[in-house]
């Protein structure tokens, strides 16, 4: 591992990418932790300890995940970069029903040109809507439930336009941050700062964890972690790879067979999706409940089942129907993303065939059979990843979530984004003649 | 002052808007300034004798860059040159295109505005700053043209010039590359290259180092001939003919037993097919590990069935099969379909098998371009690929206006139903046109359309001359005569075929032209859109030249092969007239946009086929740096010497020292090419499936790479070896080394290999294509 830093390091145009990613990360690190004119730094320190005591960040625990802790400290990025992510998903479902975007998106990369542009104009637009919701929501003493000090001493008009327009612009400068280490830098730009979002939680969960509960509880809580981590890059890397044939060519002397040609299926092929899915979900009830129900009159039946068995994150009823959640829509997500009919159709096509299975109808079955049974493992794994922090840290810490970083999305967001840096740094690595590291 | 501001203004607004816009052209303001100061130079030279032009150009030579002044007295000089060798004045605009090509640009200039000249004047102006030049057009003939004509003006400056053409011998070869300026087709000068790297003897290389490209025809080699890599095959034995499954094929039907797509690339049996074939091969099956062998014979078959037609992609002339580039509607010499299909289309003609090929050795026209360290390129058409030629030659466009305005009127697209209509429309069109006696220039898709069209055309009682790959040794004298008044020419694509029309026709009288040009100039008809907007422009460019009048028109139809090939989805409800023409705007929007999804998948293909050669040019490289050790110096030998030191004392003993030196060079060099087409013919079987990696979400460039690298590196140390081994089993006989008898084998003749590659699949967005076939399906 060292070795690989150094002769990435040793390597001029590497150092030059990796060194503007970094530089890039300590710019946004400061921008994130740099506060919003018009927000009472002070108040919103207080406020933010004494919810992290309590626990009850529940709803805007994930958003607060996904924007490395700014949302949650009103800084200049606190939207984050979930207007951009929200705004290209819509895009791309308008280009469903728009029969306009339909042909942009076919008339490669000049019409992909355009619907960027579309989608930076869409991520403002959410960007001002969200940060003026988020601004609302801080004015009104909402966001901290429990904490009566004002956040936004001046919440008259031009003091909160002036919040908002600064939040859009931080999720405008971070959109332009993310494409620069896309072009210039290593990785994928959005998928880095979602990384690093959530890698910059871990030294302060930590810390809270030796603050409340002392360095023996500590050093438990590292050797899981770091064996959680261990096995989700090990399921990571695992897949199933069913060997492809193409007899379009008539080959010379040597055959190559079997050595390169497969068609690889993850474990876990649907990612990270079916736990944001599910996690989502279940955040669902508690949102309605407290925009529908009154939230002072805590007696009634539904405030209560909601209370002890969905929002508490250790009642068995919550664990087991986010596991048995996160297995739907795994289920769910692989059958509307891998088509087995294309697939099997786009193989006919170009003349290759699994061997001992004719192409066509019984390909598309076998990828179907083969597919059913890789998910059922995979599922399960996903699940015990997401519902793991659940078991284990509801009994040595007080108000511990979903999202610490050590366990479930963040996990797996962290381990994929990171092992897909890794290998392209490793391929850049290897076109320079270095012998490959990643195993 | 009011006057004043005015263009101060526009001219921080063409400022300002250049910088936001990026435009795709740079500004030639400069070099205009110097256009007084070479005409005041003219009368001067004019009484000058030719002694004294060439002593003039003589004092020019530097070998530094040229200063403002020298710059300035070498273009006076260039004028008065062309005037004196070809009675051609060049124009202000034409000195601004030298002056574009002098500083590497690709300067784009419309048709008929003395391109060669321009060229050849720029190549005499790097000749004389001590820079050996390579003229790079797109096809022998007009390489061969280009230098005879201009060899006299070469001539007066002092600059020697010469040609490449396939036919030219090995000694002649060298000596054309000798000179200052040397032509040649981009192919032509591309398989010097690659066969360059595959001597055995130092002597044998007959390419100098790189220095000057001048590239005719820049957006035509640049970018249609970057798609496909140059890449040489050799023969290793006598072809084999499966004459059983070529039987068996013949007698499939379309839809029963195998389907296509609807862009004509693949072609797959369906279940009933395969069933057919594996009973009429013995009941084997056709799908298992055994099966593969005879699977690729029955999909090569069918290939050649299904996918290759006689006359459009293809030609049967003298029992040969020869292949028609599509791209240029000429006969490419010299090529062939790679992978045993070349045998599968002579086994479905029925003749003999030519002798199979393995790779030998490959190259894109990117990585041919690269090795020149200064680069110019001239065409008509070069703004609309300006963004093509800065991703991946860093060349930036100049645009020089036409000496006289474009007149040329531009009539709308008509476009029809079927192709029917739309070709009873087009000899409709053409016999109302040629009443009046204008000339008139169809320009077709492929060979079989020009004469299907040319048939109707007769049967309506009107006489045309056509010209396609089956007789484009006439080129020049049909092109020369299609500008007369009555004429009809039925062509072909006429990109890179860079001869004019000229109104009136080859005889210069003037009533014939007064005539043609009272009629309207040359009428051009376009009989479909071509796969790009640029070909398009290309035809339309054969009227008007400079400054004649002339006029153009495009047919399509909503089933022509572009539109199905890039959007098959026609949208409903298009109101079409008796004669099923639709004047309804969204039948022309479905055009564009077709032609746009064609030119954007093509763009695709350009830059995938660079992003997956880059390593291999990379590699190659690399090897290169070692066969050229072998070559040059006596490491072959040191090494055998080491290792089988008896065997070596032995033949020493025999063989003079120089002999066995060589002995050991061509044993090696014969490995290390073999290991290269090996490892050459792995890459293509990885590339060939490594699009499915990105099923499991890895990135498939990547896994490229991580399959080539470690493979590569074997190839250096198993030559050696494998060298090592043949050193001590090769005979020596009285006649001298016996190499053959040890297997060291070279191929007996070269070709080039047409090659295409499968465009990839897209990644992702499966969920959304489900979502919008429901849609789809609940629409309906």
């Amino acid at each position: 591992m060292l070795s690989v830093i150094r002769s990435a390091l040793a390597t001029p145009d590497l150092r030059k990418k990796i060194l503007f990613t970094l530089f890039i990360v300590v710019v946004y690190r400061i921008g994130a932790v740099t506060p919003a004119p018009g927000v009472s730094y002070e108040n919103v320190q207080a406020c933010g300890e004494q919810i992290g005591d309590s626990g009850a960040q529940g709803v805007y625990s994930l958003l607060n995940l996904f924007s490395g802790g700014a949302l949650l400290q009103l800084s200049i990025f606190a939207t984050g970069i979930m207007p951009y992510i929200t705004a290209s998903i819509i895009i791309q479902l308008l280009t469903v029903v728009i029969p306009r975007f339909e042909e942009l998106k076919k008339e490669g990369q000049s019409g992909q040109g355009k619907l960027t542009q579309y989608t930076r104009y869409l991520t403002i637009a959410l960007a001002v809507l969200q940060a003026t919701g988020v601004v609302a929501l801080a004015a009104r003493g909402g966001m901290f439930q429990g904490c009566d000090r004002e956040v936004i001493p001046d919440d008259g008009i031009i003091g909160t336009s002036l919040i908002v327009l600064t939040m859009a612009a931080g999720t405008a400068v971070m959109m332009w941050m993310g494409e620069l280490i896309t072009e210039r830098g290593i990785g994928n730009g959005m998928s880095m700062l979602i990384f690093l979002n959530i890698a910059a939680r871990i030294p302060i969960e930590g810390k809270q964890i030796l603050d409340s509960r002392g360095g023996a509880v500590f050093a438990v809580v590292c050797v899981f972690a770091l064996a959680i981590i261990a096995s989700v890059v090990f399921v990571e890397q695992g897949q199933r790879r069913i060997p492809v044939q193409y007899a379009k060519r008539m080959v010379g002397r040597r055959m190559y067979g079997g050595t390169s040609t497969y068609l690889p299926i993850k474990v876990n092929q649907a990612g990270v999706i079916p736990v944001i899915f599910a996690s989502s979900l279940l955040y669902l009830p508690d949102l309605v409940g407290r925009l529908v129900g009154d939230p002072t009159d805590a007696d009634s039946w539904f405030q209560q089942f909601l209370q002890t068995h969905v929002v508490n994150q250790s009642s068995p009823i919550h664990i087991g129907g986010y596991f048995l959640l996160i297995i739907f829509f795994t289920y769910f997500y692989i059958s509307i993303t891998f088509n087995v009919d294309e697939r099997a159709e786009d193989m006919k096509k170009y003349g290759g065939f699994i061997p001992g299975i004719r192409p066509g109808r019984p390909t598309a079955e076998y990828l179907h059979f083969v597919l059913g049974r890789i998910t059922l493992p995979g599922s399960i794994y996903l699940g015990t990843v997401a519902v793991l922090p659940n078991f284990f840290l509801s009994v040595t810490q007080e108000g511990a979530n979903q999202n610490f970083p050590f366990g479930g999305t963040a996990v797996l967001i962290m381990v994929g984004v990171g092992l897909d840096t890794m290998k392209q740094i490793e391929s850049q690595l290897m076109q320079r003649n270095y012998e490959g590291f990643l195993r | 002052m009011a006057l004043g501001r005015a263009p101060m203004r526009t001219r921080v607004g063409k400022r300002l808007r250049r910088i936001i816009e990026r435009p795709a052209s740079v500004e030639l303001t400069k070099y205009e300034k110097l256009l007084p100061a070479i005409g005041e130079r003219e009368d001067d030279l004019r009484d000058r004798s030719d002694d004294d032009l060439g002593r003039a150009a003589r004092e020019l030579r530097t070998d530094g860059d040229f200063s403002t002044e020298q710059l300035i007295e070498f273009c006076a000089l260039g004028r008065e040159a062309g005037r004196r060798a070809l009675g051609e004045r060049a124009f202000d605009v034409q000195m601004l295109g030298v002056m574009g090509l002098l500083s590497q640009h690709v300067v784009q200039m419309a048709t008929g505005e003395g391109k060669t000249l321009v060229g050849a004047l720029a190549a005499c102006g790097h000749a004389l700053q001590d820079k050996r030049v390579h003229l790079i057009s797109v096809n022998d003939y007009l390489a061969k043209r280009d230098a005879e004509w201009m060899r006299p003006v070469f001539e007066l400056l002092g600059v020697s010039v010469d040609w490449v053409e396939p036919a030219t011998t090995h000694a002649e070869r060298k000596d054309a590359y000798g000179c200052d300026v040397t032509y040649g087709a981009v192919s032509e000068i591309g398989f010097d290259m690659l066969r360059d790297r595959l001597v055995t003897k130092a002597d044998d290389r007959v390419l100098p180092r790189p220095e000057v490209a001048i590239v005719d025809e820049a957006d035509s080699v640049l970018v249609d001939e970057a798609r496909v890599p140059l890449v040489m095959a050799g023969s290793v034995d006598a072809g084999v003919v499966d004459e059983e499954v070529a039987k068996i094929v013949r007698r499939l039907r379309l839809g029963l037993h195998y389907e296509t797509d609807s862009d004509g690339k693949n072609a797959w049996l369906t279940p009933a097919g395969s069933s057919v074939v594996e009973k009429a091969l013995g009941g084997i099956d056709l799908y298992d590990e055994s099966g593969a062998e005879r699977l690729a014979a029955v999909n090569v078959a069918l290939h050649a069935h299904a996918l290759l037609a006689r006359d459009v992609d293809y030609l049967v002339r003298d029992g040969k099969v020869q292949l028609i580039n599509t791209s240029r509607g000429r006969v490419a010499e010299l090529q062939r379909w790679p992978d045993g299909l070349q045998a599968a289309v002579e086994a479905k003609e029925q003749l003999p098998p030519s002798d199979r090929g393995e790779v030998l050795d490959s190259i894109t026209v990117q990585a041919l371009i690269a090795r020149y360290p200064v680069v110019a390129g001239m065409t008509g058409t070069a703004v609309a690929v300006a963004e093509t030629l800065r991703e991946f030659y860093k060349l930036e466009v100049a645009v020089i206006p036409p000496n006289t305005p474009n007149i040329r009127v531009d009539e709308p697209d008509r476009i029809f139903t079927s192709p029917s209509q739309k070709l009873r429309a087009i000899v409709a069109e053409i016999s109302q046109v040629h009443e009046e006696g204008r000339p008139i220039l169809v320009g077709t898709q492929d060979v079989a359309e020009s004469e299907e069209l040319a048939e109707k055309l007769t049967k309506a009682g009107l006489t045309c001359t056509v010209l396609n790959a089956r007789n484009d040794a006439e080129e020049a004298e049909i092109i020369a005569e299609a500008g007369k008044p009555g004429t009809i020419t039925v062509s072909t694509q006429m990109a890179g075929r860079g001869t004019d029309i000229k109104l009136g026709g080859s005889a210069v009288d003037a009533a014939e032209r007064d005539k043609a040009v009272e009629l309207g100039g040359l009428y051009v008809i376009g009989t479909a859109r071509y796969p790009s907007s640029r070909l398009d422009d290309q035809l339309r460019g054969r009227a008007g030249r400079q400054g004649d009048p002339g006029g153009s028109v495009f047919f399509a139809s909503l089933e022509d092969d572009l539109v199905m090939a890039g959007a098959p989805d026609v949208p409903e409800g298009l109101a079409a007239d008796d004669d099923g023409e639709i004047t309804d705007p969204a039948a022309l929007r479905h055009l564009n946009h077709a032609q746009r999804v064609v030119e954007g998948a093509n763009q695709e293909i350009h830059r995938n086929t660079w992003r997956y050669t880059r390593l291999i040019e990379r590699q190659r490289s690399d090897l290169l740096t070692f066969r050229d050790e072998v070559l040059l110096t006596d490491t072959a030998a040191e090494h055998m010497r080491a290792e089988e030191r008896e065997r070596y004392d032995e033949l020493a003993e025999q063989l003079s020292e120089e002999t066995l030196a060589q002995m050991c060079r061509e044993i090696m060099l014969f490995h290390l090419d073999q290991l290269w087409s090996d490892h050459l013919a792995f890459l293509a079987d990885v590339r060939e499936s490594i699009h499915l990696r990105a099923l499991g979400k890895e990135t498939p460039i990547d896994e490229f790479h991580r399959a080539a690298i470690p493979e590569f590196h074997k190839i250096i140390n198993e030559a050696k070896d494998s060298a090592v081994k043949t050193f001590a089993d090769t005979e020596v006989t009285d006649d001298g080394v016996d190499l053959a008898g040890a297997g060291v084998k070279r191929p007996t003749s070269t070709w080039t290999y047409l090659v295409h590659d499968n465009p990839f699949d897209s990644d992702a967005e499966q969920a959304l294509k489900k979502i919008r076939g429901t849609l789809r399906k609940k629409r309906r």
